[in-house]
């Protein structure tokens, strides 16, 4: 029963209120008529048994009858009345489409994709004319790509327009989805079809706990040979910053040991080449190290690609290693060495104060106990400046002070904790509300931070000299100087080449989740989760994603199709093939045309028996109800 | 919304060629085409007679009596206008019918009109309900056709239907006899055919035209009906189907062939017509077949 989904009781509320108005008018129809007439005297002597005595009794009952069972008749055909098992009426089927980076391999002449398009059409041929089916492109994530649709023109442009993705097949939410669908937006579930070869992403064993039991599987056969790319991870070397280790990691999603060819390139250039033999199912490893300052375009690729290519070359981007430049004005240089050359991230250039040029190439500039007529358009840190040309106001020269205090809250003076620090002079200086305190003597602040408009710190007291020459405080303040300037300095890089879907990245223990930051290679943030120190996030598509931890900075080259290696066995419940329409079609008959016609007969016979063919031109006779 | 005209021109054409015929012989008169077989004044010779005291001198034939010396008298064909008269139905059982009966007795009078004036005929229009309206005359000529069409659309419908009233006073008021066509629905509930007679016996030639809608023969309806006499305003409650239509139509058809009798038995002629018929089709059709035009 459809009937714009109609209850039965609605459906019986439907007739009645129709059948109240087909009562009214036949009484309003049989009401006595007042005419207007030329003579009286051939009524008088057509006179049937004299006067009518009850104005509203019933007459033609059998009209009045053919016309509500006619009007019975026609909304039963409306509500498609059947005989036969309601569980085999029209029903509304899922169509799940596996479109996982798996059906492009090839078996035979098509790929596993043109046979799974071609069962997908067999099956919406061979559903019977009333029913629906919704296409879900099922990877990854479960894509419904139509409604629940009787048009099986529509359904099968669908199924032909469907690709193979990026990911693998996550079946058991696909399956959520179809069972979802069904029983949110239709009454009348039918089947769940899969068609596709069952390689999942799922636990097999929690698939099998799964309780589907109007599930239908169009199995692809899946007999593809493949050994291909897992992962690329490459890391800087720890004693040579030149040197990057890469770790190139293969599987074998075939059933039988393959041998193949393993070479990495960079930029082009061959850099090495392994010959592996991996078993079935395993997977392998091969090291690589490459030297280079230079950044440029490095290439895995395996051969024979086998009957799967789209694991068989991947790709990463290494970035260029560029050393933070820091010009130092010193008469002094020696005493600032130590402090800057501590860091192979950072490349000192030491001169005099009178080779000062303000045009001079520097990503940050520091000026010891000297102050240019104009200062550079670099960030700038001031050591003593000259109290007449300092950036910050002197306010007095301090002698034999104490360092009382370190503002830790700001990320300056983080991890800074030497208390009592002895200063045998420094200098003093006025704060501004925007500045930033970073220590301070009891007298007024001695370290200083601007923001605007270029990056300035400002030291009133010479850190390499006295007694902190020899505290950790020192070098310190010199890192936490340069990675307040120039954040990304101290980074550590680590390149990944992987597969699209999930990523699950480990941050350790020390990592806060809140300074976490993950985005794709537009610069857009990609949602994410954190759970227990470990980090997760998923894109379907290929491309880079950079996922950015406190100083450690993790590149993702996602240029890999995943692939599944779980092989998921049907329940023994599951149905399989295409069903035989005969089978559908024989188990119930449809009545509505039948009815339809019935109710169009009732209503015709009711017309010729008692309509009034000269109703209409008696109207004209002046007559008046 | 311009009234339309009673009979359009194309139609009019048509009605050219036709003419007006009577059965009867009237005593003394002739008119139109009809050729008097008496003599009397007028303008064409018929025939040579011996003077008698007290002729006309003025019909003497001078010349044969200078030749032959006895006196002639010429005599002419007599040219009376033999009188058509036409009466037109307006009382209130006209107005009824899906097409008014009144209009399309309008139509019909309109057209025989029309071929006496054409013919030279003098024609004489009275509508009546109760009693005789007012009169028009007119001689022969086609240019006298517009005062006709005029006094028809003048008409007005009303009033209830009284034939012999109508008929004594027509008596009255017209001792010449004639062509009388009556055009109506003949429903009078004090019964038209003796006052039909009374016309007839007065030596009048009867061309009965009637006059009737479609449902005033086979009535539409059925069920429970009450029904209002258009002119009495008697009304009447009754339960009519298909058998109580057989017997009205029957009844109907009782009345119709009793006035064709009536018309009949008097040297008249009758003719039925029903207002769903074209008004051409009726003049070229049941009056011309009934000799009443030609």
């Amino acid at each position: 029963m459809f009937l714009l989904n109609l209850s039965w009781l609605q459906l019986a509320a439907l007739f009645g209120g129709i059948s109240v108005g087909v009562v009214a008018l036949y009484l309003w129809d049989r009401t006595r008529r007042r005419l207007i007439v030329p003579t009286l005297r051939f009524w008088v002597a057509s006179e049937q048994p004299a006067q009518v005595r009850r104005r509203r009794r019933i007459r033609q009952p059998l009209s009045l009858l053919l016309q509500l069972a006619s009007i019975a008749l026609l909304l039963l055909a409306m509500a498609q009345l059947r005989i036969g098992s309601p569980e085999q009426a029209s029903r509304d089927h899922v169509l799940l489409l596996d479109t996982s980076a798996w059906m492009s391999s090839r078996s035979g002449d098509a790929t596993l994709m043109e046979l799974a398009q071609a069962a997908a059409r067999a099956y919406v041929r061979s559903l019977p004319a009333g029913n629906r089916a919704m296409l879900v492109r099922a990877d990854a994530l479960a894509t419904p790509v139509t409604a629940f649709e009787s048009n099986r023109r529509a359904l099968e442009t669908a199924i032909d327009n469907s690709r193979p993705g990026s990911t693998a097949l996550n079946l058991g939410q696909a399956l959520e989805f179809a069972q979802q669908a069904q029983r949110l937006q239709t009454g009348r579930p039918g089947e769940i079809v899969y068609v596709g070869p069952g390689r999942i992403t799922d636990n097999p064993e929690d698939l099998a706990r799964r309780s589907v039991p109007n599930l239908r599987v169009l199995n692809i056969p899946d007999h593809v040979e493949n050994c291909g790319l897992e992962k690329i991870g490459i890391e800087r070397g720890a004693s040579d910053p030149e040197t990057w280790h890469i770790l190139v990691g293969v599987h074998n999603y075939g059933a039988r040991p393959r041998t193949i060819a393993l070479s990495l390139a960079f930029e082009g250039r061959s850099i090495g080449s392994q010959q592996l033999t991996v078993a079935a199912g395993a997977s392998q490893n091969a090291n690589f190290e490459l030297r280079t300052r230079a950044g440029g375009h490095l290439e895995a690729q395996v051969t024979p690609a086998g009957d799967f290519d789209g694991n068989a070359r991947a790709s990463i981007d290494l970035p260029v290693e560029r050393p933070l430049r820091v010009l130092v004005y010193s008469d002094r240089p020696e005493t600032l060495k130590p402090a800057l050359a501590a860091s192979s991230a950072v490349e000192p250039v030491f001169q005099r104060p009178y080779e000062y040029s303000p045009g001079a190439r520097a990503d940050i500039v520091i000026f010891d106990r000297f102050a240019p007529a104009s200062p550079p358009e670099a960030d700038t840190v001031w050591i003593e400046p000259p109290r007449g040309d300092s950036p910050v106001p002197v306010r007095e020269t301090a002698t034999d002070a104490t360092l009382s205090r370190w503002r830790t809250d700001n990320p300056l003076a983080a991890g800074l904790r030497a208390q009592d620090v002895r200063l045998d002079s420094t200098e003093v200086f006025y704060a501004d509300p925007d500045d930033t305190v970073v220590a301070e003597i009891d007298s007024g602040p001695v370290i200083l931070a601007r923001s605007e408009p270029h990056k300035l710190v400002v030291l009133g007291f010479n850190p390499v000299a006295g007694s902190l020459r020899y505290a950790l405080t020192t070098p310190l303040l010199f890192a936490n100087i340069l990675r307040w300037m120039s954040p990304g300095i101290f980074h550590r890089w680590e390149l990944n080449a992987g597969c699209v879907g999930t990523v699950t990245v480990e941050l350790g223990r020390d990592a806060d989740p809140g300074g976490v930051r993950v985005v794709s290679e537009r610069g857009r943030p990609l949602p994410y989760s954190v759970e227990e120190h470990s980090l997760r996030f998923f894109t379907a598509e290929p491309g880079t994603v950079r996922v950015v931890a406190g100083d450690r900075e993790i590149v993702y080259s996602l240029s890999l199709p995943q692939v599944a290696e779980a092989r998921w066995k049907a329940p023994e419940t599951a149905r399989h093939g295409i069903p035989r329409l005969a089978a559908i079609t024989a188990d119930y008959s449809e009545l509505w045309p039948w009815l339809a016609l019935l109710g169009a007969a009732g209503l015709l016979s009711e017309w010729l028996l008692f309509g009034r063919a000269y109703a209409p031109a008696a109207a004209g006779a002046r007559s008046a109800r | 919304m311009a009234q339309q005209p009673l009979i359009d021109r194309t139609f009019l054409e048509k009605l050219e060629r036709l003419a007006l015929h009577w059965q009867k012989s009237f005593p003394g008169l002739v008119g139109g085409h009809n050729v008097s077989r008496f003599s009397g004044p007028g303008l064409e010779f018929l025939d040579h007679r011996r003077f008698h005291a007290g002729d006309d001198l003025r019909a003497v034939n001078w010349q044969a009596y200078l030749r032959f010396e006895k006196l002639f008298l010429k005599m002419f064909r007599v040219e009376p206008h033999t009188p058509i008269r036409l009466l037109i139905d307006t009382s209130e059982s006209m107005s009824t019918g899906a097409i008014p009966k009144f209009d399309y007795a309008r139509r019909i009078a309109a057209a025989l009109a029309y071929v006496g004036l054409v013919r030279l005929d003098t024609i004489v229009m009275h509508g009546f309900s109760g009693v005789l309206a007012e009169q028009f005359r007119c001689g022969g000529g086609r240019h006298h056709f517009s005062p006709a069409v005029s006094y028809l659309e003048r008409l007005s419908r009303g009033g209830r239907t009284d034939f012999l009233r109508v008929v004594r006073q027509f008596i009255s008021s017209y001792s010449q006899r004639g062509l009388l066509v009556v055009v109506s629905d003949f429903l009078d509930d004090q019964n038209c055919e003796k006052a039909l007679e009374l016309l007839a016996d007065y030596g009048h030639e009867l061309m009965l035209v009637h006059v009737w809608a479609e449902e005033d023969r086979v009535p539409p309806w059925e069920g429970e009906l009450e029904l209002s006499d258009a002119e009495t305003g008697a009304h009447l409650k009754l339960e009519f189907d298909t058998d109580a239509r057989g017997k009205y139509t029957a009844a109907f058809d009782a009345y119709a062939r009793a006035l064709r009798r009536i018309a009949l038995r008097n040297d008249g002629r009758y003719t039925g017509l029903s207002t769903s018929m074209p008004v051409e089709d009726a003049v070229f059709g049941p009056l011309a077949g009934m000799g009443a035009v030609a």
